[in-house]
């Protein structure tokens, strides 16, 4: 598969063997960090969701968004960290039926985002304190939610799952 | 001692430790990590709420986060003892598991506090100058745990 001569090629360049040769202490610091992001980013994107789904009423959701900033914030320390291991041994990852159900959730999870923010932003202060959200915002939250504990379940399986062949 | 041979020779943890199935080690690790999401997520946004992060929020609000505090802690509670128990020598022998369980104690003091607060605060109470402080001890100690908690992969 033209992915795996991609992975092979991608651990040979001089990034990647760098990277591999700092792993001693360059890969606990990165899952450290992966794992701290990991809490900011379902933390609050959790809270988001649930008042998404209709919990917490009275917080407006336009507050509720306030919050983001964090997960945003878990986001990117987890792509930083993410995307270190990749090109350190992209070869174990995309061999991995584990990393490909991953990056499949997180797909999910990205595409169920950005539909919320392209079309339902505009919705979000049209709805005022006390009232319950629209069916798409449930949906939206529901997705949300099972998608990144999906992402979770996948990443944490990463190093059990057979590998594809 | 022991005892903590006895712990981890009891059929039940060495079925988990050996048995290679998905559903046996792996599966306890996944149920640690979603705990930990549960619990530490909740607890920092509880956190940036005292610091002053969605200020317009109602603090009473925020108590839907207990319950699901208390679902992830009680989650890592048995994860955590049976990741514990199935290498009980091992781990007891790692200075860093120890001080992992030290900052979750903490943690978990400062949560409940954090939380009568929560719940002690009218919609509009203002955050008391103590809440601040206990929102930042919450924010060091839970990151400490998780720093900790990694690092006993790799400190031995």
């Amino acid at each position: 598969m033209a992915i795996e001569a991609f992975a092979q090629y991608l651990q040979n360049t001089p990034v990647s063997l760098f990277l591999q040769s700092q792993a001693p202490w360059l890969w606990p610091l990165s899952e450290t960090l992966h794992f701290i992001g990991l809490a900011l980013l379902i933390g609050a994107t959790g809270f988001f969701d649930l008042r998404l789904l209709g919990f917490m009423k009275r917080v407006p959701i336009a507050v509720a968004r306030q919050f983001m900033p964090l997960a945003l914030f878990g986001f990117a320390l987890n792509l930083t960290t993410g995307i270190l291991f990749f090109v350190a041994l992209p070869s174990q990852y995309v061999s991995s039926w584990a990393w490909w159900g991953k990056v499949a959730f997180l797909l999910v999870a990205g595409c169920n985002a950005m539909f919320f923010e392209t079309t339902q932003g505009a919705r979000i202060l049209a709805i005022k304190e006390g009232e319950d959200t629209p069916l798409t915002f449930k949906a939206v939250g529901a997705v949300s939610l099972l998608a990144w504990f999906a992402v979770l379940y996948f990443g944490r399986m990463l190093p059990f799952f057979a590998e594809i062949r | 001692m022991a005892f903590l041979e006895w712990l981890q020779q009891l059929p039940f943890f060495v079925m988990i430790a050996e048995s290679g199935s998905i559903w046996g080690y792996p599966t306890i690790l996944v149920l640690h990590t979603a705990g930990l999401a549960l619990v530490v997520g909740s607890a920092l946004v509880v956190s940036a709420r005292l610091l002053g992060m969605g200020a317009l929020a109602p603090m009473s609000a925020f108590e839907l986060l207990r319950p699901i505090m208390w679902v992830g802690f009680t989650v890592n509670a048995i994860s955590g003892f049976i990741l514990f128990a199935i290498a009980a020598t091992a781990k007891a022998a790692q200075v860093v598991f120890w001080i992992k369980l030290s900052l979750v104690a903490v943690a978990l003091v400062v949560t409940v506090r954090i939380m009568r607060i929560v719940e002690g605060a009218g919609d509009q109470g203002a955050v008391p100058a103590s809440g601040r402080v206990l929102a930042v001890v919450s924010l060091l100690t839970w990151t400490g745990a998780i720093v900790a908690g990694r690092l006993m992969a790799y400190i031995k």
